[in-house]
This record gives C-alpha cells, structure tokens and sequence, in this order.
C-alpha cells in the first residue's frame, strides 16, 4: 500500500518550443504510515509536479503509479474511482488561504466531506474534529474565514483536508508567507498530527531549518530528477549541496564558522540553537 | 527631510480594526532599510501604501518633496518600484521581453530607446540569453531577476523588496541577495519588507513593526542587544545571536568567540 513510482516521467507541453520534461524517470515508494518527508529542491525542480502525482491530480506522461492499490498511468481508466484515491491522499495547494469561499469556517471545512458524499450532519462531526485537529477551538466554527490571520486561514484549509481524513497529507509549501513563529508553529502541528494519528505527512519547503529539524527522510529534486532520498543527518553531511540549489541550515553553518576560525572539531551536526551551544561547551572543554 | 518622509500615518481597510498606527519614518537616498514584522504587523500594507497602491486615512507621505496623491501616483512609480513575493504574479509578459517592456510602455518610451534599454537591463541581471523565454522556462529567482530589471529599466530611485525572497529556493534567494547588494552599491535606495532577520542583516537600518506600529528602529547591532525587543515583537534572533546568548546564560565567557558570533551575524 502506500504510494509507489515506477519509472514515471511527466512532460508538459508548452506554448512554443515543444514540450518541457518536469519530472524523469521517478521511482519511488511511500509508505502509508509514519512517514514525516520534506520534498525540496530549486524552484522549478518538479516538486508541485510530484505532489500532484500523488493523489492523482496529474497523470504520467509515461511509467507506472500505484497509489493505495489502484494503478495510475498515462490513459485513464473508467474502472478507477480517481475520487477514492484523492480520499487515501490529501493534497493541500500551495497558499490554500487564497481558496477559501464560504461564509463560515465550519462551512467550509464540510465543504470536502459534503463532495465525498457524507451527510450534513456527518460533515458537522468531521469539520469539528478537523478543526480541533489544526489547534483552533469551536469558536471559530461560525467565523468568517476572510476575516482570520493568515496562520488561521491555513488551519482552516489544511482542515478542510483533514476532514477527508486521508491516509497521506501532502502540503505543498504550507509555510510559505509565515513568519518563523509561524512557520515552528504549523510545523510542529503537523508533527503532533503524524505523530497522533499515523498519517504520513509530505512537506515542500526552501527551508532548510525546517527540513533538519523535522523531517524524518528528504527527497531532493534537481531538474526534474531525484538525486536524494535519506534522511537529512545524511544530506547535510553531503559536499556541496548548492550544486542542487539547497543550502545548509544555520545550526552547522555557524558551527562550521567556528570550528574553522578557533581550530576545533565541535560536533556541528546540531539541530537547535540549544544543542550547538551544548556542543560549542563540550567542544572548549575538551 | 530624507527622501521618502512618512509623517504620522494611519491606515486602516473597511473594518474597525486600525492596521498602521502613526507611522513615522525618513528614509534617505543610498540607504538600505529592512522592515521587519511578524505576520499581520502591517509591513506589506506600509509598502502598498508607499507605491500608491492604497491611499493613508490619515498622514502623509512625501517622494522628493512631493506629496504622494491619487492625482501623481504615476509620477511616483517612476521613483519607486516593488518587487512582490510571488514571482508567478507579477510575470505579466508573454516572453522575457515583453515582461521587462511592460513598465515601460506605461511611460510612453520610444520603442527604439526601449528595446535598448531592454537589452541593456536583461544584460545587467545577468537574463540577455532568455529574452525569447516564456515564464514556464524560468526558475522563481530568474523570474524575480525579470522583475528587477523591469523595474530598473524604468529607472526609478527606490526599489521597495515585499517579501522578494520568500518563495525561492536557498540558492536562489542567495543569489539575489548578493544582486540587491550590488545595486545598493550602485547607489539604488533599498526598503526591504521580510520576516527573516538573517536577511535583514544586509541593511543598514531595521525597522521593527509591531500589530502596526513602529515599535523599534536603529542600527542593527544597536537592535541585536535587546533580546527582549525582538522576543515582544514575535520575531526571532539571528541563529549566530541565539547561540550567543544561550552560552551568556550558561555562564559562558569567551570573549573571542562572542565576538566572532557578532560578526557572523554582520558580515553579511
């Protein structure tokens, strides 16, 4: 179960000039549970374009995609309830804030269910708990969306996922516009929902922070290509990641700084500002 | 009087709620601000309010002695241009070429000095090879190098940065960073709206916003010494600052290392 590529590509045909390869020769495998993965790479690399494969919004150009069982290829198949699969895999947008259209926020949570064929009073129950999910109290059930913080309006969108209650949650650069309290805060939810319900949480970012403080495996996309997939103690152990673009969270860049500058061989793979200043005392002490 | 004076500026949208409170700010030619806010502070409604985009309740604003009204807005935006956060928006050309002439033909430029100008713009962020591109050709950075030289091609004096870097790839918004850095070195005025601090460390001012007010402004080392003005402001320290402070607590005393945190953190 899960999600697997086997060899998918995926071509966009453009305006002039052809087509433009976007993601090549994927192979890959999700598992369905306990999966905590950031998908990162340059801007253009094809990550949105992987996440849409995942719930089957795109379909590959050419290869073979399993999601939960039911197969995904370039023809469509009319046996294949595509609906089931968009169920098994949520798929929040990039700024999902600028898609919100009721006049209530329980309105709009229920929204999804309501698609999916639930009932009025079903749709309640799963808004309520989707909200509860996402750290907002009932309260905010008959509020109107337009007038929430920008950190509130993406709760309530991702909850509008949440209340499809998927197996796999893909976010596709949920912190974008947040600023760093923001960005801990929505990261640390999705921590607690992984960690709570089992869900498998896939998270695009630029953030390389986030990315080692949180993810439990990396993918990184470089024009189209998957060139890693591990865990990121092994990434930022790795020389040279500009050549993909990325860079090196602050932790190991300023602890590098230091090793180089006083000649000491301070342990600089730490996560937190708390842990390097552990490993800087450890590192004079010694 | 600076360049750009905001005197005593109120602002607020149709609700009750005031978004800018008596905003009071000099800006001079050559310097380079960041405005720093949490989520909500008010920073990219300030930068909307600067270029025209939304008119004050109350106060005014001056560009080069000039009051900023309805009436001159067009005037303005031949002193001031912005560069948003979403590179996708903002991209309103077919190709390249056509993106950097946008601007332009809103100020009636000849089309012979126009095409010059576009190759001399394009050339100058480093784009002369991707004049015939189309949007879907170009990474997030290039897109925002587009936008950059459209803006330049108009020649204005003040280029405000809402969130510029937001949405690019580390590697990217790196490379950007360093091209903004050489523009201000050129002489171009430089007001950056962000929430990270590690790039608002290439200014030479920071002003912090706080629920829409000016709640601190100065030099930057000045700023970093007050752990508690960033903390009341929901904001974070620099990274180099956090550690800094962290081995302060633990008893720490190192006097070489604490400053080479220091200049970790305005090196930049």
């Amino acid at each position: 179960m899960g999600i697997q590529f086997k060899q998918v590509n995926f071509s966009y045909t453009g305006m002039q000039k052809g087509y433009y390869e976007a993601i090549k020769d994927i192979s890959l495998s999700i598992e369905s549970k306990n999966e905590f993965i950031t998908l990162v790479g340059q801007t253009g690399s094809g990550k949105s374009t992987l996440a849409q494969h995942m719930n089957a919004l795109v379909f590959p150009t050419s290869g073979t995609l399993e999601i939960f069982g039911k197969k995904v290829t370039s023809k469509r198949d009319r046996h294949i309830k595509y609906n089931d699969i968009r169920q098994k895999v949520g798929l929040v947008f990039q700024f999902p804030e600028y898609q919100l259209f009721e006049e209530t926020v329980e309105k709009d949570i229920m929204f999804g269910p309501l698609n999916f064929h639930k009932t009025e009073e079903e749709a309640k129950v799963l808004a309520k708990k989707a909200l509860q999910m996402v750290g907002l109290n009932d309260n905010y059930l008959n509020r109107n969306p337009f007038n929430l913080s920008g950190g509130e309006k993406k709760r309530v969108s991702i909850a509008g996922i949440l209340a499809l209650d998927p197996e796999v949650l893909v976010l596709d650069e949920p912190t974008s516009g947040l600023d760093p309290k923001g960005k801990r805060q929505l990261m640390d939810l999705f921590k607690s929902i992984q960690e709570e319900t089992g869900k498998s949480i896939i998270v695009i970012t630029h953030d390389m922070d986030l990315v080692y403080e949180y993810a439990k495996r990396v993918l990184v996309l470089d024009k189209g290509n998957l060139v890693f997939d591990g865990s990121p103690e092994v990434l930022f152990r790795m020389n040279d990641l500009s050549k993909f673009h990325l860079d090196y969270p602050q932790t190991i860049r300023v602890l590098k700084g230091i090793n180089e500058r006083f000649n000491l061989s301070i342990d600089i793979y730490q996560k937190t500002v708390h842990d390097a200043t552990a490993a800087i005392k450890r590192g004079l002490n010694s | 009087m600076g360049y750009l004076d905001i005197e005593h500026l109120y602002f607020q949208y149709s609700s009750k709620r005031m978004i800018l409170k008596d905003i009071n700010l000099s800006i001079n030619q050559g310097e380079w601000i960041a405005i720093l806010g949490h989520n909500g502070s008010g920073k990219s409604t300030l930068a909307k309010l600067i270029v025209g985009l939304l008119q004050p309740k109350e106060g005014r604003i001056t560009v080069d002695g000039v009051d900023l009204l309805p009436e001159n807005v067009y005037d303005i935006r031949k002193k001031i241009g912005i560069v948003f956060q979403n590179p996708d928006n903002q991209f309103v050309g077919v190709t390249v070429r056509d993106d950097i002439a946008f601007g332009m033909e809103n100020l009636q430029v000849s089309k012979d000095d126009m095409l010059k100008k576009i190759d001399f713009y394009a050339t100058k962020v480093g784009m002369q090879n991707f004049l015939d591109k189309e949007p879907s050709q170009l990474s997030g950075g290039q897109k925002q190098r587009i936008a950059i030289a459209g803006i330049l091609a108009m020649q204005t004096d003040i280029i405000i940065f809402d969130e510029a870097t937001s949405m690019l790839d580390p590697g990217s918004r790196a490379e950007l960073m360093e091209y903004i850095k050489e523009l201000h070195q050129e002489g171009l005025t430089i007001i950056m709206i962000t929430h990270d601090i590690e790039e608002a460390l290439y200014a030479d001012k920071l002003v912090i916003l706080k629920s829409g007010e000016i709640y601190q402004q100065g030099d930057i080392p000045t700023l970093l010494k007050h752990p508690e003005w960033f903390k009341e402001a929901y904001l974070e320290l620099p990274t180099a600052i956090q550690i800094y402070y962290d081995l302060k607590q633990a008893g720490h005393d190192n006097q070489e290392l604490e400053e080479y945190l220091w200049a970790f953190s305005s090196s930049k």
